[in-house]
């Protein structure tokens, strides 16, 4: 089994909230090395070196993010996204609740490689108990001389802001977030200009993922060489995936990339007894899916995206043979319309148009027209829109009404019956 | 150069054609105690036609009144109150007025009309000897709120009632004899006719 | 910000034609060089881009993705198609999104027939809709305010009205609320929209979401007969569009091209107060007193009563039994006309200032608007110019907010301006703010004459320092300028309006004729004292639209136009000269002062200048000013207004001192007669500092009478409003209201409670059950 330890390491063994337990484990280790004996460069080129790439859903290459930072003498900010609220991912969310020093760590590793002497950490509004968790750790972190000003003697000041979001998907997309932050609406800014160079206040600002940061501590750790031999070459690494849907042991594993999916679903238990899986949505609700014949495809970045689809953030769903497309498929359908910010055109109507036409359907009042119509309306929102929000629709509903077209036609009346009743 | 005989036989077919006729079933009528029977699309008096809840059918959107090539329409929207609905939306027509010796009947209100309000019926009778007389605005262009509501004119059973729109009633309480001051020939109809009264 | 050399341009092409355009720039705005048409909806000019509507996608070539030209920038090689099957399909598609949802009541939207989403549908659109479902239904004629109604079924969510708001007018208030389908347009506090430019969102507004309740289903817009004109409400000179139908006035539109004055927006009392010129109320018949009463005559009488009581006083008494008063609501035709006559008539008592105003001519350092925005300071001196020049405030904010100048106010109360602002309490703090500082612009009201001097002096010592400054005179009247560069000011020995009231109490002046002023309500020497002096002239001639305080003690009234209903020229205070056009027919039995004047002239015999010379004068450039603020000739020797008093925080004897303050609609006069735009008249209020208010012991809603220190003058039943921000042992009040007349009140004056009632001693508005 590939399941490896390295986030995840002494995760429902020991209590990781406690500064002490983690420092006795070599928490902060890593942060009073950088500020000690390594220049901010040293740590940007080692994440560099190592490949890393975003795990929050796009896949960016981390040291490639942080190098669009001009250098112009702003202040710069970082911020930690912690607004996990892609459908299915759940991986962050544990990391704030059991390993909250080692997500601190990782901010302020982040913020010290970008030269940055405030970093702020977003967490979503729901996540009450990880917020009370990480205010703890940053409270114990601060006692311990780890943040504030010339923090391990030397002149390098950093502070940490808290700031939680009152619950919107759309304030996980970065601009969005950032305004957020600011006060203002939580709906994304246009681009150009990128955060890198007019962010948080109008300065320069990094937004990273909760994992992303969390992994900078093992980079620095083990060496840059260490994290890019594991897994294939363009995405190195380990993984936390949350595993969901039907299997029998759903949770967050921790895998190296490049794992076949077909081996992670033995991980997670495999399917419920008699039963077959037939597709599975490999990167969060916003990802194609994937079907039976595509398991043995190894779980990586670039294999998920020549294969139509996403690694997104990790969370994969398997589903088998009961379940019912057309229900599937109006939940995600129903999520995106909810959480659309409406700033966009397409977005806001088009997501409602198909959130009516499948409950429609649904209820029985489908047309024959209306398979074409949802293939052809989340077709034409994709591609034109402010954020990616709007173009997080078809994947999801165009691959599943594509490979199971007669569940949905079985919703489907006839026209002709159609002008009988009328 | 014709023959004389050539002459006679076109008389004679001149004549046969005259006399074949007279024996003919008269096309003309003795308007007024007989009426012919219109086509029903006759393009005649237009009506403003309402809802079958009795809203009014006009919005009052002007629409009407930009189609109309001869400029003989007017109309002035107003905001419907809360406690006082006349049309289903927020606008009526506060005014509306058309100029029936400027309308040349063409019809073109009916096809700009986006709530087919405005109709044209097939009624012509609109003689007056008023100018004024001729500008007919709501009080007489829209149905009563009993009378034929629904059903455009063409497809109402039993046709046009002769009162529909109040015209005749409206008519009969003008004041006649100021109306023939309107033209010379009104002006010398008012000596000869000192005293008439309609009906 | 360090300017990088000169602007490089770009060279790109598009449509297969070349362009070259300044580096920066949005292919949106590229593309108007061409002949093409890129629609737009979110993006604005003067907004900038949002990137919100989708429907300006244009395809360039390299590029995977459509793009949106509104926020792509032009790069050397670009290769635009701004049609062809990529970009109409792309179209289309947004137009059908944008139509899912929209009600086709396009017969009666008052957008219909201007509406950019008619016109793009018909472009770009499908003539069919392929939504099954019923559409959205959302709430229809939602009240945004005392202006605005919003139809939040048509509303596109473009957020021009809210980017308004936000960029423009800064004040905020506008949010887009919930969010996805449910989105709707609405105030953040939840409180009605109130804004002096709130009109400015109909104009914005692509659709007919935003509509204004005063044009409301009034007309179309194929029927409007428009014409192009310069507002007269205020001393701007904003250009407007006058939409007229049927001989009514059914809008006012601004101008967008008109940069240079009101850079494209309206205030909402130069837009809505239009009711008046029909209002019942307006006087369309020379009235002559008889006794108590007035009878209608017609305008040979009246011009030959008007022309007998000049040559009883000029006979008896000699020209300086004689005085004229006006100029400031005048155009600059008329007002050659007036001085032409009155020198030909020898009467040196002339002058325009009705009211607080002092000096109308910023005098030598005289700056324009561009000059105002590009300043790095704004110093306002006095009454800051938000409530008295709407539009020139927008131009502050401009500057404030988008190009970084500093806004600093001295002597004045609240700038009410949106922008941050720093208020000046001594000439020292007024120094230390423009260290380093290389162009300011100061902004005086023109009320304090010796405040002004002041002000020169140190202006005079700036410039010598090598600061470049302009000024400003934002006033009262409209043309206050005009008047005042075309000679309506006391000619040799002349005297003042002052002056002359003085000159009425003494039985010295025997015929007065005003033009379009009201003193009793402006004048700062009181309601009082004006009118027990007018009562006291012999022979009093009025020429004014409506009853006003001052017309009620004429005997001779003289119905005139208003601004809408003549032609001619005025001067704004920038020094601009501005032709104002006939927008509407005027009701019959009126005159415009202009010819009132000529017919007086014929029946006085007396030489006027022909039309062509009358023109060449009323157009001519304004002379070079050789003066500043507060020059001496302006003197009158009477103190209009201490408003200094206010700002060095001077104590005030430990009492109540009170501030005197202007509102856009405030007013005795168009707004007071305008029944359409009553609810945006401010109610006589006093304001207080809640320490101000406990320490009194009144209450919000109390009614409270002030009286001044001397016991002469009061102001009865304001309503008591209590404001956090307002400044202790200081009662603000509102100039101009006809309730309440605060004019013989002067800035910092000290005043005592009168008599006072509880508000739950007034008649309860609602009774539980």
């Amino acid at each position: 089994m590939p399941v490896v330890n390295v986030l995840t390491d002494g995760i429902g063994e020991v209590n990781l909230r406690d500064i002490d337990v983690y420092r006795n484990r070599g928490g902060y280790a890593q942060w009073q090395r950088a500020l000690t004996e390594l220049q901010p460069e040293n740590i940007a080129q080692m994440t560099s070196d190592s490949g890393l790439r975003g795990r929050g859903g796009a896949g960016f290459p981390t040291g490639r993010k942080w190098s669009f930072l001009p250098k112009n003498g702003r202040p710069r900010y970082l911020v930690c996204n912690c607004d996990e609220a892609e459908p299915g991912t759940f991986k962050d969310h544990m990391l704030l609740l059991e390993t909250p020093h080692q997500v601190l760590e990782g901010i302020l590793l982040g913020a010290y490689a970008i030269g940055s002497h405030h970093a702020f950490m977003y967490i979503r509004g729901e996540f009450e108990q990880g917020y009370r968790v990480f205010m703890e750790a940053l409270a114990q972190a601060r006692a311990a001389g780890f943040v504030g000003q010339n923090v391990f003697g030397t002149d390098y000041g950093i502070e940490v802001t808290v700031h939680r979001g009152a619950g919107a998907y759309i304030c996980g997309e970065e601009t969005a977030l950032l305004n957020s932050l600011e006060g203002k609406r939580g709906e994304p800014r246009l681009k150009p200009p990128f955060p890198a160079v007019k962010g948080l206040y109008g300065e320069p600002t990094v937004v990273n993922n909760v994992e992303t940061l969390a992994t900078l501590p093992h980079i620095l750790k083990n060496g840059p060489q260490w994290f890019a031999s594991v897994g294939p070459p363009r995405s190195p690494g380990f993984k936390i995936v949350s595993v969901s849907g039907h299997v029998r042991r759903p949770g967050n594993y921790e895998v190296p990339l490049g794992t076949p999916l077909r081996e992670l679903l033995e991980i997670a238990g495999g399917p419920r007894e008699g039963r077959t899986i037939v597709a599975v949505q490999p990167g969060g609700g916003s990802s194609a899916c994937l079907f039976a014949e595509d398991l043995d495809l190894p779980y990586d970045f670039d294999t998920m995206a020549q294969h139509g689809t996403m690694l997104g953030s990790g969370a994969i769903v398997f589903f088998d043979e009961t379940t019912n497309f057309v229900e599937a498929a109006l939940a995600l359908v129903r999520f995106f319309a909810h959480e659309s910010c409406g700033q966009c055109t397409p977005c806001r109507e088009g997501g409602h148009w198909l959130e009516v036409t499948l409950n429609r359907i649904l209820s029985g009042g489908g047309l024959d027209s209306d398979i074409d119509l949802l293939l052809s309306v989340s077709h034409q929102l994709t591609g034109i829109n402010l954020c990616p929000l709007g173009d997080s629709i078809e994947p999801f509903l165009a691959s599943v009404v594509r490979r199971f077209e007669p569940q949905f036609r079985g919703y489907v009346r006839r026209p002709e019956s159609i002008l009988v009743s009328a | 150069m014709q023959s004389f005989g050539g002459a006679v036989m076109a008389l004679y077919r001149g004549f046969a054609t005259t006399l074949q006729f007279a024996f003919q079933k008269k096309p003309t009528v003795q308007y007024p105690s007989v009426r012919k029977q219109h086509a029903p699309r006759f393009h005649g008096l237009h009506e403003l036609r309402r809802y079958a809840d009795g809203k009014e059918r006009c919005i009052g959107c002007e629409l009407c009144a930009i189609a109309c090539p001869a400029n003989a329409i007017t109309v002035i929207g107003a905001e419907n109150a809360p406690d006082d609905r006349r049309s289903p939306g927020e606008r009526f027509a506060g005014r509306y007025e058309i100029d029936e010796l400027r309308c040349i009947f063409c019809g073109l209100c009916e096809e700009a009309c986006p709530t087919d309000a405005i109709v044209l019926t097939p009624r012509f009778e609109m003689a007056d000897y008023r100018r004024g007389s001729f500008i007919y605005s709501k009080d007489r262009l829209l149905v009563p709120p009993d009378a034929g509501v629904g059903a455009p004119p063409d497809e109402r059973p039993g046709g046009i009632p002769a009162d529909l729109g109040w015209v005749t009633e409206q008519k009969s309480t003008v004041d006649i004899a100021r109306g023939y001051d309107a033209t010379y020939n009104g002006a010398k109809l008012k000596d000869e006719h000192k005293g008439l009264t309609l009906q | 910000m360090t300017e990088a050399g000169p602007p490089q341009s770009v060279s790109l092409t598009i449509d297969g034609t070349p362009v070259t355009v300044p580096a920066g720039t949005l292919v949106v705005e590229a593309a108007k060089t061409v002949d093409t048409d890129v629609p737009v909806y979110c993006y604005h000019p003067k907004l900038g881009p949002a990137g919100l509507c989708r429907i300006c996608l244009v395809e360039i070539e390299r590029l995977p993705k459509l793009q949106i030209a509104c926020n792509t920038p032009v790069a050397e090689g670009m290769v635009v198609h701004t049609h062809g099957q990529k970009v109409e399909d792309g179209r289309r598609a947004v137009m059908e999104f944008l139509l899912l949802n929209h009600p086709l009541d396009c017969p009666i939207c008052d957008k219909g027939g201007e509406c950019d989403l008619q016109d793009f549908s018909m472009a770009y659109g499908q003539g069919a809709s392929r939504l099954a479902d019923a559409k959205a239904s959302k709430p229809k004629a939602l009240d945004l305010g005392p202006t605005i109604v919003l139809d939040d079924e048509r509303c596109i969510v473009c957020q021009r009205c809210t980017r308004f708001d936000d960029i423009i007018t800064r004040e905020r208030s506008l949010v887009v609320k919930d969010r996805g389908q449910r989105d709707v347009i609405a105030t953040a506090s939840g409180e009605p929209y109130r804004s002096n430019f709130s009109g400015n969102v109909t104009e914005l507004c692509p659709v007919g979401a935003l509509t204004s309740k005063t044009y409301r289903f009034k007309s179309r817009p194929w029927d409007n007969h428009r014409t192009a004109t310069t507002c007269t409400q205020c001393s701007v000179g904003c250009q407007l569009f006058v939409d007229e139908r049927y001989g009514t006035i059914a809008r006012t539109m601004s101008v967008p091209s008109d940069d240079a004055i009101s850079d494209g927006w309206l205030c909402d009392r130069g837009r809505y107060n239009i009711g008046f010129y029909a209002d019942a109320r307006r006087i369309t018949a020379p009235l002559l007193r008889r006794g108590e009463q007035y009878v209608q005559i017609g305008w040979d009488d009246a011009v030959e009563a008007w022309a007998a009581g000049l040559r009883d006083a000029l006979g008896a008494a000699g020209p300086q039994a004689v005085g004229v008063l006006g100029g400031g609501r005048l155009l600059n035709e008329e007002i050659v006309l007036l001085v032409a006559l009155m020198q030909e008539l020898g009467v040196t008592n002339l002058d325009w200032r009705a009211g607080r105003q002092r000096q109308a001519t910023p005098g030598r350092y005289a700056g324009t608007y561009a000059e105002l925005e590009a300043a790095q300071l704004i110093l306002a001196v006095g009454r800051p110019p938000s409530q008295t020049a709407p539009v020139l405030d927008l131009r502050i904010r401009k500057a404030v907010s988008q190009r970084g100048a500093r806004y600093v106010t001295y002597g004045g109360h609240a700038a009410g301006s949106f922008v941050g602002v720093t208020p000046l309490r001594s000439a020292d703090d007024v120094e230390n703010v423009l260290s380093g500082v290389e162009r300011v612009a100061v902004v005086w009201d023109g009320i304090d004459l010796e405040l002004g001097a002041r002000l020169a002096s140190a202006i005079d010592g700036w410039v010598a320092r090598g600061v470049s400054v302009t000024t400003y005179l934002s006033g009262e009247a409209n043309n206050a300028r005009g008047a005042e560069a075309l000679g309506m000011v006391p000619r040799s020995g002349g005297l003042p309006f002052t002056g002359m009231l003085d000159a009425a109490q003494n039985g010295r002046l025997r015929s007065l004729s005003i033009f379009g002023a009201n003193p009793v309500l402006h004048h700062p020497l009181g309601g009082a004292s004006v009118a027990n002096a007018l009562e006291r002239i012999p022979f009093l001639v009025v020429s004014e639209l409506f009853l006003t305080e001052t017309a009620q003690r004429a005997h001779l009234i003289l119905p005139a136009r208003t601004g809408f209903e003549k032609a001619g020229h005025v001067i704004n205070l920038a020094g601009d000269v501005l032709p104002v056009h006939q927008a509407h027919a005027a009701p019959p039995g009126t005159l415009a002062d202009g010819d009132m004047l000529v017919a007086l002239a014929a029946e006085l015999a007396a030489e006027v200048p022909g039309p062509e010379d009358v023109l060449a004068r009323a157009t001519a450039a304004l002379p070079a000013a050789t003066h500043g603020f507060g020059d001496a000739a302006y003197s009158e020797g009477v103190t209009a207004s201490k408003s200094d008093g206010m700002a060095a925080g001077k104590p005030g004897g430990g009492g109540l001192r009170i501030a005197v303050g202007s509102d856009i609609f405030a007013g005795g006069g168009t707004i007071w007669f305008d029944e359409t735009l009553a609810e945006l008249r401010p109610d006589p209020a006093a304001t207080l500092s809640p320490a101000t208010a406990a320490r009194l012991d009144v209450h919000i809603g109390d009614r409270l009478d002030l009286l001044s220190s001397s016991g002469d003058d009061s102001l009865q039943g304001l309503v008591v409003r209590i404001d956090a921000g307002a400044p202790d042992d200081v009662v603000a009040v509102i100039d101009g209201l006809p309730e309440a007349p605060a004019n013989s009140f002067a800035d910092g004056d000290n005043v005592v409670l009168g008599a006072r009632r509880a508000a739950d001693a007034l008649e309860p508005a609602l009774v539980l059950p």
